[in-house]
């Protein structure tokens, strides 16, 4: 679907100093695949956004995107993008707003008003807050319009910048909840963000870049999913016969202080087993979680 | 193309700044357009300039170009669409001076017991219809400078192309260098030629040198946007 080849851009030059922001990037993106783009500030993940929605062009390499130019106008027609900075329109009113970009996506005019309160409800705004110029919204309220407007017509594409900035806990869980339906839609997905508990929850993939440079991937989902680290929770003092009885199941697990233990599982269904052997053998399991520990690749020496 | 019109209608007319400032400048402007209806309403440039500052440039910097240009719309229409907004807005402008000018030569003189004058509406078309080929030109040029320009500095490079292609042939004279002058005589007539549209709206000199030029150059500017702005590069960080 999305093919990205030896991309490489670098800003500034002539009397500016020279950024050299991607470097060598290749990618392949699935349909209906779900890729998440992490690393550290400076990485070039905003850059390689915008490579792939052709606001820059690289300096080498290319983006296809079923084979098209990124800023071909059939691409477009079926890309939904929210930027991390949302410069929007302020002196338009929310449903203004929201009806206009259902028009630029190639809706008809007559449905615009319907179809900007369906896409208000979708994001949980008020319908009170489509009469409000955008300039009265909080950054709460910009980000979900932000990314109502990017829902609109429900695209193939979704190229989402730090979508979940500056939210609160029910405006991560709304962002993520929409995204999983995209996902169930078969949307393909290009996920920018900090927030890596919610890129593990939402991405089939993640992406590690860092100087400009993918230097890790690991799958998340899928036959092909990386182990995850699984932490389990039991009273304390019976850790040690907790490992003991994932030991005999064939577990590699160690005790982790005050009743936790740890434990590498192949995939999500092997946590099951692992609280199965626990509890079968009378150690009761108070917590289990599973967590592919994607901090670990911004450590130096991790597996970025 | 329509959107692209419409949505700069709504960004210009929902300023309330810009509003008040077009209403003066109408005022003002219908004023002498009563005395003189084709001289006052044709170079009405600090209008156009309030209507088109930024016209691009503004977007660009507040980052809202990124979530247009990423919808299926060609840079081109964007572009053509900030155009025709201009002049619309531009001739709206014009057609509220022109009411003012009409209103004020022929209702003002009756609340003071004299006769009201002829409103002399061709003259008031005339001076509508040349304001309105100036700004073709004027926008053209504003719009160019807006795809690479900051803020609003397109209105400052307006004025300062005026200034230097109007002093140029003079220098040039002053400094004896008659080639030069010659050059730059010429280069101005090709860069902001002038029309007598007086002379054009009735019928005269329709195809002459001088609106062949001013076609040229209008053309030429938009050429000139539309090729900047298609290989603009838009990003907001670079992180």
């Amino acid at each position: 679907m999305i093919v990205v080849t030896q991309l490489s851009k670098t800003y500034g030059g002539l009397l500016g100093r020279r950024v050299k922001a991607l470097d060598g990037v290749s990618l392949e993106i699935r349909r209906g695949e779900t890729v998440g783009l992490i690393g550290p500030n400076g990485a070039g993940k905003t850059t390689l956004l915008s490579c792939l929605l052709g606001f820059l062009r690289p300096d080498a390499g290319s983006v296809r995107i079923g084979g098209l130019p990124p800023d071909d106008l059939a691409v477009r027609a079926r890309t939904g993008y929210m930027p991390e900075r949302l410069g929007f329109d302020r002196d338009l009113t929310g449903g203004a707003f929201l009806e206009q970009h259902w028009r630029l996506a190639g809706g008809a005019s007559a449905e615009g008003p319907r179809e900007a309160a369906a896409a208000a409800a979708r994001v949980e705004l008020e319908a009170a807050a489509l009469g409000r110029k955008l300039a009265k919204y909080s950054r709460g309220m910009l980000q979900r319009i932000g990314l109502a407007q990017a829902l609109l017509r429900d695209p193939e594409l979704l190229f989402l910048d730090e979508p979940a900035s500056g939210t609160d806990p029910n405006g991560i869980a709304l962002v993520r909840n929409r995204l999983l339906e995209a996902k169930a839609r078969g949307a393909t997905i290009v996920l920018n963000s900090h927030q890596l508990p919610e890129v593990e929850r939402v991405c089939d993939r993640v992406v590690f870049l860092s100087a400009g440079r993918v230097t890790a991937e690991r799958t998340l989902r899928g036959e092909a999913s990386a182990p995850r680290r699984a932490m389990l929770r039991v009273p304390p003092g019976r850790a040690e016969a907790a490992c003991a009885a994932l030991a005999a199941a064939g577990f590699a697990a160690a005790p982790e202080g005050d009743g936790g233990v740890r434990l590498d599982v192949s995939g999500e269904d092997e946590i099951a087993r692992a609280v199965r052997a626990v509890v079968l053998a009378d150690v009761p399991v108070l917590e289990a979680r599973a967590s592919m520990d994607l901090e670990e690749m911004f450590r130096p020496g991790g597996s970025a | 193309m329509i959107e692209m019109v419409r949505r700069f209608l709504r960004q210009r007319f929902g300023s309330a700044a810009i509003v008040t400032a077009l209403g003066v400048l109408a005022l003002m402007t219908g004023a002498q357009a009563a005395a003189n209806p084709e001289g006052a309403l044709g170079p009405g440039i600090l209008a156009l300039a309030l209507v088109a500052a930024g016209s691009v440039s503004r977007d660009v910097s507040g980052g809202a170009i990124q979530i247009i240009l990423a919808r299926p719309i060609r840079r081109a229409s964007y572009l053509f669409g900030r155009y025709v907004g201009i002049l619309i807005a531009y001739g709206g402008f014009l057609l509220v001076a022109s009411g003012f000018g009409i209103a004020l030569r022929t209702l003002l003189p009756r609340l003071f017991g004299a006769a009201g004058a002829d409103p002399d509406l061709p003259a008031f078309a005339r001076g509508i219809a040349a304001g309105l080929a100036n700004a073709l030109l004027f926008a053209a040029i504003l719009l160019f400078f807006s795809t690479f320009l900051r803020g609003y500095a397109d209105v400052l490079a307006l004025f300062v192309l005026f200034g230097a292609l109007s002093a140029l042939p003079t220098v040039a004279a002053q400094l004896r260098k008659a080639d030069l002058a010659r050059f730059a005589e010429r280069f101005r007539e090709n860069v902001l030629p002038e029309v007598d549209w007086s002379a054009v709206l009735r019928g005269q000199r329709v195809l002459g040198e001088a609106t062949g030029r001013w076609a040229v150059a209008v053309v030429g500017f938009l050429a000139l946007a539309v090729f900047v702005f298609s290989r603009r590069e838009f990003t907001y960080g670079q992180d």
